[in-house]
C-alpha cells in the first residue's frame, strides 16, 4: 500500500508549476478587465523580466536554461497580479527579479528554494517601492471606496457598513486594490481546483484561513459585526491570494497533514499580527516569508512530539 | 607554526579565503546595523582594524598563560579600553565630525566575535609576530568588506557615493536596510568563494562542503520526479501507522568471512563440533 502511494504521489516538477499557471489565468483575465491593456502591460513585463533574469543567470553560470520550468513565469505572474494596475512597469519588472535572483537562482531551482520566490520579490518591492506598490489610484472613479484600498481603511479603523450589493464588489474584487488577487470568489474556486488535483497543500490554505478567520473575530478592526470583519479582512489586499498561492509553496511546506494546518495558521496569524501592529498594508508576503524561515522548526518541533511519530522519520528522511 | 611564514600567506588565508565577514560570519553586527553609507563603513573599518590589531598583539604577548575563562572577557576589557579612548578622541579633539551618529555602534565592535575568534584561535597559540600578521589581514578582509557593502548601499540606497550625488534613475530604500545588506553579503560570500574555489581549490576543498556543480542540478530538475503529497496519503494514514517508516535498526550484518547457515541441521552440526549440545529443532522432546 505504501508503495502504491508513494507512486501516486510522485508527481513531475513541471506540474506543480502547471497548475499554478493554470490557476493565475482568472486573476489575469480579471486584472485586464478590471484595468484593461494597462493590466496586461504589468503583467508581461513582470513575466519577461523573471523570465530574463533567469537566462541571464543561467548564462552567467553556465547553467542549462529550461524552458519546462515555468516557475519563472509563475513568479511574474503572481507578482504582476498582487501589484496596483498604476504602478511604473520598471516596480514589477525589479520585484520580479529580485525574485527570481535573491530566492530562486542561489538554491538551484524554485524547488529547493527555502523561500517563495514570489514573496521575496514582492516584499522587496514593497520595501524599495512603498509609494509605488501601495498606490491605488488608477481607474478607482466607479469603485466602491474611491481610491482607498480596502487594507487601509482597515487600518484606519473606525466603521464601515457593508450591504449585498458592497459585499459583492468586495468579494469580486471591484474595488481599489491589487489588480488580480481581490476576487475571492476566484480564490475559492483555485481552492476546488487544488482539492481536483488532490493536493494536501490545501491544508496549510485551510490552516492560514481558519487562523485569519478567528483573528479577525477576536480582534476586529472596525467597529461592526463579527461577519463584517472577516469579510473584509479576508477581502482586504492580497490574503486569500496568499493562502492560495504562496502559502501551498511546495519546497517550503511542512511534511504531514497537522504539520502543514498548523503552519498556515501560523503563518495567518504573523500576516494578521502584522497588519494590525505593522506599517504595511500589505502583509501576506512578509508573513508567509516568517513562515518560511520557521518552517523547519516547526517541523521538527512537531515531530519531536509523540504523536507526530509517523511524520518524524518520513520528514528526516527526505531532508 | 613556524615563524618562517610570510605575510602574504597568512594575508592570504585571514582575508581571502577565509574572510572573516563573508566566510567565518564573525563581526556581521556592526556592517549590517551601520555601514549605510562609505563614510560609516570607512570609520567603522578603521576602529576595526586598530581594536583588532591591538588586542591581538596584546593577547599574544601577554595572555598566552592564563586560563581561558579568564582571557575571554579580559578580550573585551581590553577591546573597550581601546575604543573608548579612541572614540572620545574622535568625537572632541577632532574637528570632522566623525562620530557620523555611530555611538551605538562602534562600542559594539569592542564586544565584537571577530576580536574574540581571532584572539582565542589564533594569537594566543602564536608570536606576536604571527598574530599581528592575522591581526591585520583579517583587519583589512574585513574591512574591505565594510567598504564595498557601504558604498553599494549607499549608491542603491540613496543614490550617492561618499555624500557626491550620483543621481541613479531609481534608488532602492531596502538597500538601507538589514534586509539589503544581508542580500549584498550573500552575494558577496557566493562571489568569494567561487573566486577561492577557482583560484585556491586546495583550500575551498578544506573544511568547506562539496558543492554540487550547478550544471548537474541543473539536469538533475529536467529529469526530476517530485514527490507531492496528495489527500490519498491522509485517506490512507490508518493504513500507514500499521506500517511505520520508521527503519527497522537492521541485525548486525555477518562478516563475509564467517559462515552463513540457511537450515537448522547445518546450525545444529556447527554446535556439534564445538561441543555445544542444543536442540535447535526440538526433535529430542
Amino acid at each position: 500500500m505504501a508503495t502504491k502511494t508513494s507512486k501516486q504521489n510522485t508527481v513531475k516538477a513541471s506540474q506543480i508549476f502547471g497548475d499554478y499557471l493554470i490557476m493565475l489565468i482568472a486573476p489575469c483575465i480579471v486584472s485586464v478587465m478590471y484595468y484593461g491593456s494597462r493590466a496586461a502591460a504589468v503583467i508581461a513585463v513582470s513575466v519577461l523580466s523573471a523570465v530574463f533574469c533567469d537566462f541571464a543567470a543561467s548564462f552567467l553560470l553556465k547553467k542549462r536554461f529550461l524552458l519546462r520550468d515555468t516557475s519563472n513565469i509563475f513568479i511574474g505572474t503572481a507578482i504582476a497580479v498582487m501589484m496596483p494596475a498604476g504602478v511604473p512597469l520598471y516596480v514589477p519588472a525589479i520585484a520580479s527579479a529580485a525574485g527570481v535572483l535573491t530566492a530562486k537562482i542561489p538554491f538551484g531551482s524554485s524547488l529547493r528554494a527555502p523561500f517563495v520566490p514570489a514573496a521575496a520579490g514582492f516584499a522587496i518591492a514593497s520595501v524599495c517601492f512603498k509609494e509605488q506598490v501601495f498606490d491605488y489610484s488608477l481607474n478607482t472613479e466607479d469603485k466602491l471606496f474611491g481610491a482607498k484600498s480596502l487594507a487601509s481603511l482597515l487600518s484606519e479603523g473606525g466603521a464601515i457598513h457593508i450591504n449585498i450589493a458592497n459585499v459583492f464588489d468586495i468579494v469580486s474584487g471591484n474595488i481599489a486594490g491589487p489588480m488580480g488577487t481581490g476576487c475571492g470568489m476566484l480564490m475559492a474556486v483555485c481552492c476546488c481546483y487544488l482539492f481536483i488535483r488532490r493536493r494536501s497543500a490545501l491544508l496549510a490554505t485551510a490552516g492560514f484561513v481558519a487562523a485569519c478567520v478567528i483573528y479577525a473575530v477576536l480582534f476586529p478592526r472596525v467597529n461592526s459585526s463579527a461577519l463584517t470583519s472577516i469579510v473584509l479582512e479576508l477581502s482586504a489586499g492580497s490574503l486569500l491570494f496568499g493562502a492560495v498561492f504562496l502559502v501551498t509553496d511546495h519546497s517550503t511546506l511542512p511534511k504531514g497533514g497537522i504539520t502543514k494546518v498548523i503552519y498556515g495558521a501560523v503563518c495567518g496569524i504573523i500576516c494578521m499580527a502584522m497588519r494590525t501592529v505593522g506599517t504595511y498594508e500589505e502583509t501576506v508576503c512578509f508573513a508567509v516569508l516568517m513562515a518560511n524561515g520557521f518552517s523547519p522548526v516547526l517541523e521538527a518541533a512537531l515531530n519531536a512530539l509523540p504523536s507526530f511519530g509517523k511524520t518524524k522519520n518520513k520528514g528526516a528522511a527526505e531532508k | 607554526m613556524s615563524n618562517n611564514i610570510s605575510f602574504k600567506d597568512v594575508f592570504i588565508k585571514g582575508a581571502v579565503i577565509y574572510n572573516p565577514v563573508l566566510i567565518q560570519l564573525v563581526g556581521l553586527c556592526p556592517v549590517v546595523a551601520a555601514s549605510t553609507t562609505l563614510a560609516r563603513a570607512a570609520m567603522l573599518s578603521a576602529v576595526l582594524c586598530i581594536e583588532l590589531i591591538v588586542t591581538c598583539v596584546i593577547s599574544s604577548a601577554f595572555l598566552k598563560k592564563i586560563p581561558r575563562w579568564v582571557r575571554v572577557p579580559l578580550y573585551i576589557i581590553i577591546g573597550a579600553a581601546i575604543i573608548c579612548p579612541l572614540l572620545w578622541y574622535v568625537e572632541t579633539q577632532t574637528l570632522l565630525n566623525l562620530s557620523l551618529g555611530m555611538k551605538i555602534f562602534v562600542p559594539l565592535i569592542a564586544v565584537n566575535s571577530m576580536t574574540a575568534v581571532h584572539c582565542e584561535q589564533f594569537s594566543v597559540k602564536n608570536s606576536v609576530k604571527l598574530s599581528l600578521y592575522d591581526a591585520a589581514a583579517a583587519g583589512i578582509g574585513a574591512s574591505f568588506i565594510f567598504i564595498i557593502v557601504g558604498a553599494v548601499r549607499e549608491l542603491l540606497g540613496y543614490s550617492t557615493v561618499g555624500g557626491i550625488a550620483v543621481n541613479l534613475p531609481i534608488t532602492f530604500k531596502g538597500m538601507a536596510l538589514p534586509f539589503g545588506c544581508l542580500i549584498l553579503l550573500g552575494f558577496l560570500a557566493a562571489g568569494l568563494k567561487a573566486f577561492v574555489a577557482r583560484v585556491y581549490p586546495e583550500d575551498s576543498e578544506n573544511g568547506e562542503p562539496e558543492i554540487k556543480p550547478v550544471t548537474q542540478a541543473s539536469e538533475d530538475y529536467s529529469q526530476e520526479a517530485t514527490e507531492v503529497e496528495l489527500f490519498d496519503e491522509f485517506w490512507t494514514e490508518s493504513v500507514e501507522e500499521e506500517k511505520p517508516d520508521i527503519p527497522v535498526p537492521e541485525a548486525p550484518s555477518a562478516e563475509k568471512d564467517e559462515p552463513k547457515f540457511s537450515t537448522a541441521e547445518e546450525i545444529d552440526e556447527l554446535l556439534k563440533s564445538l561441543g555445544i549440545d542444543i536442540d535447535i529443532k526440538g526433535d529430542k522432546q
